[in-house]
């Protein structure tokens, strides 16, 4: 019994420590978005702490616009891929077609493919057919981004949702838009909910993307932080602090519903 | 070939750190080359238990002995059991034959005389022309078969069997039913099987053990728990279609007593045997099996005079139903074919020998629930 | 009134066909029975009435309009589905009510409130309105599903294996309770099931399918007594009819049957006259279990003797097996009977309850039924 308490606050010790490792990053974050610059390299955890870089960088209202585009782009690449994951999953799910599997699997290789190394082709296209530094380009490549998480979640969803169910509601009379819309809608929610969550954030923390296709006209924040790197200095406080700004809506997301993320990524549509 | 022997075996288990009683106190004696089916809906112990006997799970308090041997703590391995598992469990990769051979190879045991005992068992067992085959190409029968060859290569003292006939369907099932109770008489080895189907249980075992709940409720041969089941529980669960059972009340007419629903549609003199145990205004739960009543024309003291709700005609029988009120159906069998339709007036001679008479409390029979108090 | 009528039904789904060339009738009011084993094709028969599945050939017909291109929610029929079908994410009542609520059937709401009422408590499911479907054990939920199917007054009830899931008690009483509503609603039915007593209990008629062909259609009566081939004898009944190859030998002027190699046993005038007629040598000589008689002495010529091989008591009867000449015979007797196994036995097989079929097509040559009227009548 007695080795069995060891054993445990030895577990509990080793994760203690993890959660130090993997939480310091934040940390000092938030640290040195309250840091002066002057302060910046020659104290660690002993300073005054200031608001001047929270008020820098309201002051200016260029970051507001930034945080606009970021949200414009990112909530318009998630409907876009709702309007087309959903009609897309439920085809993958309850058709046969030639080539299905093939097609469920090329989205999914949309994953594969680093970043970096279609950017270039996608930035000269754009700029031929003047998608480049456009709200549309940017929702467009994102879309691709979020759509194939969509897609297997919920594919799932619509084969767990049995076809009898389906049709036991076309012959209580309902047609088969109303039978999508009043039936199984609301069982896919929990998925619905929780992969449009994930892909949001993968959408917004994107950077890749965002630089190398816009960056005048539309600026996203991720993007926005290099404005911060001058010629001579870097002004760290104001980074970070744009940092913990930009994050703050995803951290309140998840939050929010994080019981649904957790349900919606692990069960399925008909069990609980 | 041996005795198998449970004593007050006990099982607790922990589920959220509250205790469950699995098993509550099992008391078993299994003679020797006896076939012995342990019966009850899913839940109530009788895995659980055949898993202590096979040794897969711990047993909490008593002891279980094969013949004089206590085996409590021996390892599953010598305990000299042979244990055909619910889902085959048979090994994919390998031919039937490999399948078979593979506990004899694991005891290192000469090649010729591993091949001649495969030989031998699938003779018996009628799957010599599959010892080639890999699981995969067999019908859930034969995957059965080649089940049970490979608990029975060890030569078992104790043959286990976990639902054998649980995953196959239909005509196979019966099949299998009938090759299983005719392989027992000729490898007579002392049999346990696990079942809740109590068809199985009666077409197959020697004695059968009906547990609900953890509890034993009665260890008797089928016919015995079919024509005296000890309480409701047992009553209900035996035979299909099961027993019509439904509430009476006792009361006095003429100075003589008798049953009567409570609609009085049904109302006859008390049985002789049952005199002694029944008290006036009393309550009683009333049980008949529904081949224990006949139609007929001439009226006597344990007819009733009746409509037909309900006929059946099922080719090998027929079935009347009659309904007793919202909730009870009365169910009759008969193997003589009649023609009855709704409404039809007919009459009913309940066999005053087979009537069964429980208590409405307890649900024991009511001979027993009285020698209880 | 409502009839269905389909007209060389053929369905396949990848290349496999799952039916071939079906076509039957369903009259007004009928409560027709769509029985086979498990993948004979008999659900998806189903469907394309109910206009799920469009055939790849053929015509469904209803009032003897056709309603190939009308969509299922258009047809006016109501299902009962195998696994129940039911909405999880809505409670009983408005799983009951949804038909009532769909712009097809719409009724006010007082009315829906009222119907799902009413047939909640013919179904015994009035306590359980307020639960989720998760919530239900499978009676409940077939129960559910019922309910859903009886709240509007279709056309035509179409059934799928409505009973299947439930244990054998649950299954005698369920059977019991639908034929008795059977009575009250007065549709035209088709069911689908592949268990033998549910057909033969509530049918007016049954069509047996087998491998997306119709083996036979007819009444209970005539599937029975004049199976239309061995799948069809075979299929009802259970323990299932005995059948063996027997010899037509001559023996002065009779002609008899010899059964395992060796008995010559005497055959009715009838069976002896078609015998001749069409020249047969060799019969396939079914036997349902209930009809062979056993003792422990030789009684007369026509007794077989064999051995104990197995024996099965089910309740009040038990399943005798008897090894004869390296065959199984299945007897079906009385479970209190003094058996021992591998003990020798007589067996008497009653030449008059025989069905006879020819051995190369294995369809049916004559049966009983000339004299089954005596002793036996059918319902309807």
């Amino acid at each position: 019994m007695k080795s069995n308490k060891v054993v445990s606050l030895l577990k509990d010790l080793g994760l203690l420590l993890y959660a130090m490792f993997a939480l310091f990053p934040l940390v000092w974050l938030v640290i040195i978005s309250f840091k002066h610059d002057r302060e910046m390299f020659n104290t660690t955890f002993i300073f005054s702490p200031t608001l001047d870089n929270y008020r820098v960088l309201f002051s200016s209202g260029e970051f507001i616009g930034y945080f606009v585009d970021n949200l414009i782009v990112s909530v318009g690449a998630i409907i876009l891929s709702i309007v087309v994951g959903v009609p897309a999953a439920y085809a993958l799910a309850r058709f046969d077609f030639k080539g299905k599997e093939s097609i469920a699997f090329t989205f999914l290789s949309f994953r594969f493919a680093p970043e970096i190394l279609v950017v270039l082709p996608i930035f000269l296209i754009y700029q031929k057919i003047g998608l480049y530094d456009t709200y549309f380009g940017l929702i467009w490549i994102f879309q691709v981004v979020s759509l194939p998480l969509m897609i297997w979640i919920l594919r799932g969803y619509f084969e767990d949702i049995s076809v009898e169910m389906e049709h036991a509601a076309r012959l209580d009379g309902y047609s088969w838009w109303q039978v999508f819309i009043k039936m199984i809608i609301p069982l896919i929610k929990p998925g619905l909910v929780a992969s449009s969550l994930l892909s949001f954030i993968f959408v917004w923390n994107n950077f890749t993307f965002s630089l190398l296709l816009a960056g005048q006209k539309v600026t996203t924040t991720t993007v926005a932080m290099l404005k911060y790197v001058s010629s001579d200095t870097v002004h760290y406080g104001q980074m970070a602090a744009a940092v913990l700004i930009s994050s703050l809506p995803i951290i309140i997301l998840a939050l929010a519903i994080q019981k649904h993320l957790v349900r919606g990524l692990s069960m399925g549509a008909v069990k609980g | 070939m041996a005795e198998l022997i449970l004593k007050d075996v006990c099982k607790i288990y922990y589920k959220n750190k509250k205790p469950v009683e699995a098993v509550k106190s099992l008391n078993l004696k299994c003679r020797d080359g006896e076939f012995v089916a342990l019966l009850g809906p899913s839940g109530c112990g009788k895995s659980t238990t055949l898993r202590m006997i096979a040794g897969l799970e711990d047993i909490t308090s008593g002891d279980i002995y094969i013949g004089d041997r206590r085996i409590n703590d021996l390892h599953p391995k010598d305990r000299n059991i042979g244990l055909a598992f619910e889902n085959y469990a048979l090994y994919p990769p390998l031919t039937v034959y490999d399948n078979i051979g593979f506990n004899l190879r694991a005891k290192k045991i000469p090649e010729k005389q591993i091949k001649e005992e495969i030989h031998k068992i699938a003779e018996l067992l009628d799957i010599t022309d599959l010892l080639d085959m890999k699981p995969a190409a067999l019908s859930g029968g034969q995957k059965q078969r080649v089940n049970i060859a490979r608990a029975l290569i060890r030569r078992p003292e104790v043959l286990l069997l976990d639902e054998p006939l649980s995953h196959l369907d239909g005509k196979v099932r019966q099949k299998m039913r009938t090759e299983i109770k005719h392989l027992h008489t000729e490898i007579n080895c002392t049999t346990i099987i696990v079942t809740h189907d109590q068809l199985e249980a009666m077409a197959l075992a020697d004695r059968i053990a009906i547990i609900n709940q953890g509890v034993l409720q009665q260890f008797g041969t089928p016919l015995e728990v079919f024509n005296n089941p000890v309480n409701e529980f047992v009553a209900g669960f035996i035979g299909e279609p099961p027993m019509n059972i439904f509430n009476v009340v006792a009361i006095m007419e003429n100075g003589i007593l008798h049953f009567k629903t409570e609609n009085s549609l049904i109302k006859f003199v008390v049985p002789e045997k049952y005199i002694r145990f029944v008290k006036e205004g009393e309550k009683y739960r009333f049980g008949i099996r529904p081949t224990d009543i006949t139609v007929c024309r001439e009226d006597d003291s344990y007819t009733v005079k009746t409509k037909v709700s309900v006929f059946e005609n099922l080719g090998e029988e027929c079935r009347i139903h009659i309904r007793l009120d919202n909730d009870n159906i009365l169910s009759v069998v008969s193997s003589e074919i009649f023609h009855f339709k709704y409404g039809d007036e007919i009459k009913l001679k309940f066999n005053p020998e087979r009537i069964h008479i429980f208590d409405c409390k307890t649900g024991q029979r009511i001979e027993k629930a009285l020698q209880m108090t | 009134m409502a009839n269905v009528r389909v007209e060389g039904i053929k369905k396949s789904f990848k290349k496999e066909t799952v039916l071939s060339d079906i076509s039957f009738e369903v009259k007004d009011k009928e409560f027709f029975v769509i029985f086979g084993p498990a993948g004979a094709g008999k659900t998806t028969l189903l469907n394309i009435i109910a206009g799920i599945y469009v055939p790849d050939e053929g015509h469904v017909y209803l009032n003897n309009k056709c309603i190939d291109h009308v969509e299922p929610e258009d047809r006016n029929v109501a299902m009962v589905f195998e696994d129940y079908a039911l909405y999880p994410h809505l409670t009983v009542f408005d799983n009951i009510a949804s038909p009532l609520r769909s712009p097809r059937y719409k009724q006010p709401e007082e009315v829906v409130k009222r119907e799902v009422t009413r047939v909640a408590e013919i179904l015994k499911i009035d306590w359980l309105l307020d639960r989720n479907p998760s919530e239900l054990s499978n009676g409940q939920r077939q129960r559910v599903g019922l309910g859903r199917a009886l709240i509007r007054s279709p056309e035509v009830f179409l059934m799928d294996e409505p009973i299947t899931h439930l244990d054998a008690k649950l299954r005698h009483q369920m059977r019991a309770e639908l034929k008795d509503m059977q009575r009250n609603l007065d549709t035209t039915t088709i069911y689908v099931t592949h268990d033998y007593l549910e057909a033969l209990s509530l049918a007016d008629r049954i069509a047996v399918i087998n491998k997306g062909k119709i083996e036979q259609i007819g009444t209970p009566e005539e599937i029975y007594y004049k199976p239309a081939n061995e799948f069809v004898a075979s299929a009802f009944g259970e323990p299932e009819i005995n059948i063996f190859n027997a010899e037509v030998v001559k023996e002065n002027t009779e002609l008899k049957l010899s059964i395992f190699g060796r008995k010559k046993i005497e055959i009715p005038k009838n069976i002896q006259k078609l015998v001749a007629e069409k020249e047969i040598s060799i019969v396939r000589v079914g036997i349902r279990p209930k009809d062979i008689k056993y003792g422990f002495i030789q009684k007369n010529e026509n007794c077989i003797i064999g051995k104990v091989y197995s024996f099965e008591p089910l309740g009040a009867k038990a399943i005798l097996t008897v090894q004869v000449h390296n065959q199984l015979v299945q007897l079906l007797v009385p479970s209190d009977s003094e058996i021992q196994l591998n003990q020798e036995i007589f067996i008497e097989i009653d030449m008059e309850k025989t069905i006879f079929f020819d051995s190369v097509g294995n369809n049916l040559l004559a049966s009983y039924s000339n004299v089954e009227r005596k002793g036996v009548a059918w319902q309807n």
